[in-house]
């Protein structure tokens, strides 16, 4: 009977109830919706940071990420590469030939870009670049020199398929080589940022430029599970001692401290936002309470034992807190999942610039609404208590004659 | 007969810059069955000396005894407990749960006495149909009449099978006509099922009616008339 009292005492001013009750259903939402699209946003990042940039993991010659120089070269490339291709996490593997940071002119401007010479077959199965090919070939049409400029590069330096590009740059023996590289594809990997720093040539032209006979400068290696990045690499830089095998969240400046940062992410934001509509939810219940002092005094006139009223004050005030927790659980819900599949285009907006992608697919993972439910939970315990105690503090002689 | 409430003594002071004796050493025994009314003037001391006998206020000084039991040596939660066991409540403004409807109103308190269900249900319609509500079971106060919801009230109030009831001003607030058919019911449950009435009242009706009249006059008792 308490908690019928209860749950009818909560409609006796439906519009205030009802505010509240809105107020955190939107609450709730803003701060998870709010949680769950920075979060897609790291998420597509971390996606992107593996698929197109780092790889699970990458293998060099133990100085090249310092110095970078074209001599740096691992030794048995191929033979290393085919070992880790055999491990069972293993999807794809690629060897690179890269020249770092060369000068870049074109009839338009001048700047640098790293020339990353690749395999073409490898490389599709590793970062997916055929698949974010938006004009021209992927490396079919033109014999010499062939190059993969990403669609910013393009608008940059004003270049178009076919346009020539050169490239001056040091070869392993110290000798500045001046060469002529012709569009024949533009690609667009959904990071801006990333795209605009570095164009692909083929590997066996850029070896041959730099003066390499044989041996990469960077073996990137895929896998399907992303979690077994970091044994993986461990495993193998026990097994090559003299090379240095490093997985991505070592290789992504930033990303591990963000990712540990996402972590807690959801309970800063969706805590700011109960604690402000915990005042809310109490002071609506400090109102009820004075309304029916007199009722309340009433009741434990009657003999309504006062642990009973501190009780029946308090399943008024989570029934309150719960029937707009769970309404708010499910709009973030929906419209997460609406969004997640739909997306959010940002369109031009900055985020291309610092990296990330201009889509956002919101993404929350299910154990943060259970989260955000228990502490939605313990709000409305903490609303509860001062109501129910001032309640609890009336004296029924009094209180029956207000 | 046995007295149902006893006072020794008892007075009540309100501190001030001029103390206020609300109750003044009053002795008072109050049989079973019996049928009283306490009168007198505004501020004379009626609320104060009924809160005191129903154990919602403590006197200064002097005791009430219920049934032998000694109020004073109750903590509160042991007071709450024996108001829920031998005291019924009716106030002048009746006082009833706006949520719930007549019939749950009065089932209230027997659910805090954790009475069985089919005891509640018999017991809910046998006082409905006495105090005239048989068909107003699943009203709500709203639904009803002032002198509808006094008599829900004293429903609620005989629910807990008190041993005596006490009604402060019960028909302050009804017109001439309700406050007859209510004081017809009380008299009725007083001479037919033998329920001990004490209620103050300013209503020359219900005094007449009465058949015991205590007269309080400054916190003192300065008649007690019995008819």
């Amino acid at each position: 009977m308490i908690v019928k009292v209860a749950w009818r005492n909560i409609w006796r001013n439906r519009l205030r109830s009802s505010v509240i009750i809105i107020a955190l259903s939107l609450g709730l939402w803003a701060g998870i919706f709010a949680s769950a699209f920075v979060q897609g946003m790291m998420k597509q990042k971390v996606e992107s940071v593996i698929s197109k940039e780092m790889s699970d993991f990458q293998v060099h010659h133990p100085d090249y990420r310092e110095e970078k120089l074209p001599n740096l070269i691992i030794e048995d490339s191929e033979t290393i590469q085919a070992d880790i291709a055999s491990n069972e996490y293993v999807i794809a593997s690629t060897g690179r030939v890269i020249i770092e940071g060369p000068a870049v002119s074109t009839s338009h401007k001048e700047g640098m870009i790293r020339l990353i010479g690749i395999d073409p077959k490898e490389e599709a199965m590793v970062t997916g670049l055929e698949g974010d090919l938006i004009e021209g070939t992927y490396f079919e049409g033109i014999k010499k020199n062939p190059i993969l400029i990403s669609s910013k590069t393009a608008e940059e330096y004003g270049l178009e398929l076919k346009s020539k590009i050169n490239f001056r740059f040091l070869d392993i023996h110290g000798d500045v080589h001046q060469v002529g590289f012709r569009v024949v594809g533009i690609y667009n990997s959904g990071n801006p940022m990333m795209d605009g720093m570095k164009a692909y040539a083929l590997r066996d032209d850029v070896k041959s430029h730099l003066g390499i006979e044989t041996g990469f400068h960077e073996i990137a290696v895929s896998l399907n599970d992303h979690n077994q990045a970091e044994p993986l690499a461990e495993k193998f830089q026990n097994k090559y001692e003299n090379l240095e095998v490093i997985p991505w969240l070592d290789l992504a400046l930033g990303m591990r401290y963000m990712i540990d940062a996402m972590g807690m992410y959801t309970v800063i934001i969706v805590g700011i936002i109960l604690f402000a509509l915990l005042f809310s939810i109490l002071n609506t219940m400090l109102m009820a309470v004075l309304e029916r002092t007199r009722e309340i005094g009433m009741l434990m006139a009657v003999g309504m034992a006062k642990q009973k009223v501190f009780f029946m004050i308090m399943v008024e005030t989570l029934f309150l807190s719960l029937i707009g927790g769970p309404i708010g659980l499910l709009v973030s819900y929906l419209s997460i999942s609406y969004f997640g599949s739909a997306g959010i285009n940002l369109g031009d907006a900055a985020y291309g610039e610092m990296g990330f992608s201009n889509i956002i697919y919101p993404y929350l993972e299910s154990s943060e609404y259970v989260k955000v439910g228990i502490m939605v939970f313990f709000m409305a315990l903490f609303a509860a208590i001062y109501p129910s105690v001032k309640a609890l503090r009336l004296k029924p002689v009094e209180a029956i004659r207000k | 007969m046995s007295n149902v409430i006893e006072t020794k003594n008892l007075s009540k002071v309100y501190k001030g810059v001029v103390p206020v004796h609300a109750v003044d050493n009053v002795d008072l025994q109050i049989e079973d069955n019996e049928f009283t009314a306490i009168v007198g003037p505004s501020g004379s001391g009626k609320t104060t000396l009924l809160n005191i006998i129903g154990g919602l206020d403590r006197p200064t000084s002097g005791n009430v005894l219920v049934n032998g039991n000694e109020l004073a040596s109750l903590n509160d939660n042991q007071l709450i407990d024996f108001r829920l066991k031998h005291i019924g409540f009716v106030f002048q403004s009746y006082n009833l749960i706006p949520v719930l409807t007549a019939k749950e109103n009065t089932e209230f308190i027997m659910l805090l006495q954790k009475i069985s269900k089919q005891e509640r249900d018999e017991r809910v319609e046998k006082l409905l149909t006495d105090v005239g509500l048989g068909d107003k079971m699943n009203s709500r106060p709203t639904q009803l009449s002032g002198g509808q919801q006094q008599r829900v009230a004293v429903a609620r109030a005989l629910a807990s099978k008190p041993d005596f009831i006490l009604a402060d001003e019960p028909t302050a607030n009804l017109d001439s006509k309700s406050a007859e058919n209510l004081l017809d019911i009380m008299l009725r449950l007083n001479k037919e099922e033998g329920v001990t009435f004490v209620f103050s009242t300013h209503d020359q009706r219900v005094i007449d009616r009465a058949r015991r009249v205590i007269t309080l006059e400054d916190g003192k008792i300065v008649k007690d008339e019995r008819k």
